[in-house]
């Protein structure tokens, strides 16, 4: 233990309970915090610590922080106002990236943590009566209150366990890091996303007659939908009397999942409106959305959730997983700005850096990596321009997008409505200009396959299982480390003060009042591309930027066209 | 909890984290780390597919010029051993193998008759030699063109990139084109059935 003393002066396993409402800040209920080194436990109800200005444990530079999913117990620390520890070792991130694309039999939870190092812990089912009994939000009885702390204590010696298991097997630095993020996203989700809440709340009561005019308008060209419903019968006709071929299912009914009716709208532009009309009968569920008493979505990030250690926030409850039309509603407070930035053409900038291509590089630093991709390979003229060579470029566009996710010939040759020697042609172009970039994403793959993971340059892992996903092998190099530069950017953004509301793939919503937009937006800039700078060693990524200045609302193109035509059903007939 | 574990733990603080983030970085450079090699294991010997680009090897020591026995029903070429040339005049044909790459980086050896001891040499041959003279230069497509009664050659508008030629000598390219396929005695069981031995 001496030994130990020198380095942390203190070691605290904390956990917190807590309930709340979707969209709302929790409330505390209570804590149980244990010293490792000096075998000290606190056991303090939520009456005790509401007092107090700072935690009842140490936080600073010479203390480490240890919890299961930390972000949960910082959104506690926020609502109470207590400043974030320093050095935070998030064991769950940590299970995450040990098990990465392994098949875990009782999942990455505590339990199912404890559970793949053969530890006993508490029952799931106590687990769940306690659950509920804390999430009542009391009163509370002082049987109860003791019960409840001895539930929350449980989890913090369980905790423990955990943490003798796994303390061998960490690299502590960038664990560290990654505990960073934890306390980022806890301000992210305490900040939330500004929502229109009188629109929603229109958009809501008016719902299910919106959708019946919708149906009205938008199936006019089709009429495949009866009774507000849609009718395979009537599809198959369309079909029929268009000359439409379809996929069907082994059973020989048409195939109906969304999929489908992106890939054929893609091969048939005149089946675009339907799909948009199917997609937002099916996934518009404002209720679901996770909106506070504040009027801001707020949900949990689920941070390293994906493969690739991207967030997963749940799509019905985070705005930004919701149809893109929906995301109008984002609309920030009179004297308040939004600014949406997000790197310029990221994971091509990713590959080129990566693989150490040069030709790729000078692409991305081009500016339109697209059309100098086209140049490079020879059928657009040096002296050629986005809008006089805007059908070329489309394709070889088509074709960088398509390599990232490793789509093969016929799959693009659909994407650009062209022949599949046509696409095939297109990928072989991309193979002899970007020969460095192949063979690093071959040598990739190829050590995958060979020595069972692979890993970015903070060290997130991905291990092969028994079913190896060869597309999904070579994109986690550029999807993983494109995670790390957004962690990374998320935690600098943020230490430089700006309030972040999400981050959402390879951008961030930022908002601030709009005197000091503008200096936010520079701040946030710079702090993006020092991140892809410490990411891709010294390879930096420019950004770009939508500012939203109340009164107006943020605005995905993708979801424009449906955007205005619901409001203008909503103007005109309700 | 057990000493020796906690040991493993390091104080490490946050500032000197974001001092100094090269420090936790790894390499990324995947394919220098495994270096796979692709392993060579079939060499067709055949004319360039029609559709096949193709450059042939421009270094002399990438050609043979050699007797090749034919059996035309099984479509199988056997390399005859250069003693066993005089007493198989009649079965064997002369012929000028070149090695050459198509743009999926296939190696092929193409083998093309060469004139006989009159000097004669048809105008198909004639033009698929000439045509493996550009390809040592240029890409370019062959295909016959009966009407022509030659081998017509074809070279792409665009600039095509250079052919990346394995790395493998021209005495491998022969075992693994040839493998069994080569004959050495008088003996050998192709010869004995052309005898009717067999």
């Amino acid at each position: 233990m001496k030994s130990e003393s020198k380095r942390f002066q203190e070691i605290w396993v904390v956990d917190f309970e807590f309930y709340g409402n979707p969209g709302d800040r929790p409330t505390p209920v209570c804590l149980v915090a244990h010293e490792l080194l000096t075998g000290r436990t606190l056991r303090i109800w939520q009456d005790e610590f509401l007092k107090l200005q700072s935690p009842p444990y140490s936080i600073g530079p010479d203390s480490l922080f240890i919890a299961y999913y930390s972000s949960a117990e910082f959104s506690c620390h926020l609502v109470l106002g207590w400043p974030l520890p320093t050095n935070i070792l998030d064991l769950f991130t940590e299970f995450r990236n040990l098990t990465n694309g392994l098949k875990l039999t009782c999942g990455n939870g505590l339990i199912g943590a404890l559970a793949y190092f053969g530890v006993d812990s508490i029952g799931a089912l106590k687990k769940e009566v306690m659950r509920d009994l804390i999430l009542s939000g009391g009163p509370w009885s002082n049987d109860e209150r003791k019960a409840i702390l001895d539930y929350c204590q449980s989890d913090v010696n369980a905790l423990v366990l955990l943490f003798e298991k796994m303390v061998s097997k960490l690299n502590l630095k960038r664990a560290l890091l990654r505990g960073q993020y934890m306390a980022a996203a806890a301000k992210i989700e305490y900040h939330g996303i500004p929502i229109d809440m009188k629109l929603f709340n229109r958009l809501q009561e008016n719902w299910e007659r919106i959708k019946i005019q919708l149906i009205q308008k938008l199936d006019a060209d089709y009429g495949v939908f009866e009774d507000g419903h849609f009718r395979l019968s009537l599809f198959e006709k369309y079909l029929i009397a268009n000359n439409i071929p379809w996929p069907i299912l082994e059973t020989g009914t048409l195939k109906t999942d969304d999929d489908t009716f992106k890939e054929m709208a893609q091969v048939h532009p005149k089946l675009r409106q339907l799909r948009d009309l199917r997609s937002i009968l099916s996934q518009l569920k404002l209720s679901k959305l996770s909106i506070g008493k504040d009027g801001r979505n707020r949900c949990l990030l689920s941070a390293f959730q994906t493969r690739t250690g991207r967030n997963a926030p749940s799509n019905s409850k985070f705005i930004f997983g919701t149809a893109a039309w929906l995301r109008s509603l984002i609309k920030s407070e009179p004297g308040i700005g939004l600014a949406y930035i997000d790197w310029s053409q990221q994971e091509f900038g990713i590959a080129a850096k990566l693989s150490e291509d040069l030709h790729m590089q000078e692409a991305y630093r081009s500016g339109d990596p697209y059309l100098a991709f086209g140049k490079q390979a020879g059928p657009i003229p040096p002296n050629a321009t986005k809008q006089s060579h805007h059908k070329e470029r489309d394709r070889f566009k088509a074709c960088v997008l398509g390599v990232n996710y490793g789509m093969g010939e016929k799959a693009l040759a659909d994407r650009i409505q062209q022949s599949v020697l046509e696409a095939r042609d297109l990928l072989k172009k991309h193979k002899d200009t970007y020969k460095r970039f192949w063979r690093w994403s071959n040598g990739a793959l190829d050590y995958a396959m060979f020595y069972g993971k692979l890993w970015t340059v903070f060290g997130w892992t991905i291990m092969v299982n028994e079913n190896p996903n060869p597309r999904m092998l070579r994109n986690f190099l550029i999807q993983a480390n494109g995670a790390e530069m957004l962690r990374l950017a998320c935690i600098l953004v943020l230490n430089e003060g700006v309030d972040i509301c999400a981050p959402v793939h390879d951008a961030i919503l930022i908002e601030a009042p709009l005197d000091e937009l503008d200096d936010k937006i520079s701040i946030a800039q710079d702090a993006m591309k020092r991140a892809s700078e410490i990411v891709l060693s010294g390879f930096g990524l420019n950004t770009d930027v939508e500012k939203i200045k109340y009164p107006d609302r943020f605005s995905d193109r993708r979801g424009e066209e449906t955007w205005n035509t619901i409001l203008d059903i909503l103007a005109k007939n309700l | 909890m057990s000493e020796e574990k906690v040991l493993n733990i390091e104080r490490k603080l946050t500032g000197d984290l974001f001092d100094n983030l090269d420090q936790l970085k790894l390499g990324q450079n995947f394919s220098e780390a495994i270096s796979v090699k692709k392993q060579i294991t079939t060499i067709p010997i055949r004319k360039p597919g029609r559709q096949d680009f193709i450059r042939v090897h421009p270094d002399e020591s990438y050609r043979l010029e050699t007797a090749i026995l034919e059996l035309k029903e099984e479509r199988e070429n056997y390399l005859v051993s250069p003693d066993l040339w005089s007493e198989l005049a009649g079965e064997v044909v002369p012929k000028m193998l070149y090695t050459a790459i198509n743009r999926q980086g296939v190696l092929v050896l193409w083998p093309v008759r060469l004139a006989d001891e009159t000097g004669r040499l048809d105008a198909w041959n004639l033009s698929a030699h000439k045509a493996a003279q550009i390809a040592m230069e240029k890409w370019i497509r062959v295909a016959s063109n009966r009407s022509l009664g030659a081998y017509e050659t074809f070279t792409p508008r665009g600039a095509l990139p250079e052919p990346e030629w394995p790395d493998i000598s021209f005495q491998e390219i022969l075992r693994i084109a040839f493998g069994d396929y080569q004959i050495t005695s008088i003996d050998h069981s192709v010869l004995r059935r052309l005898r009717g031995e067999l």
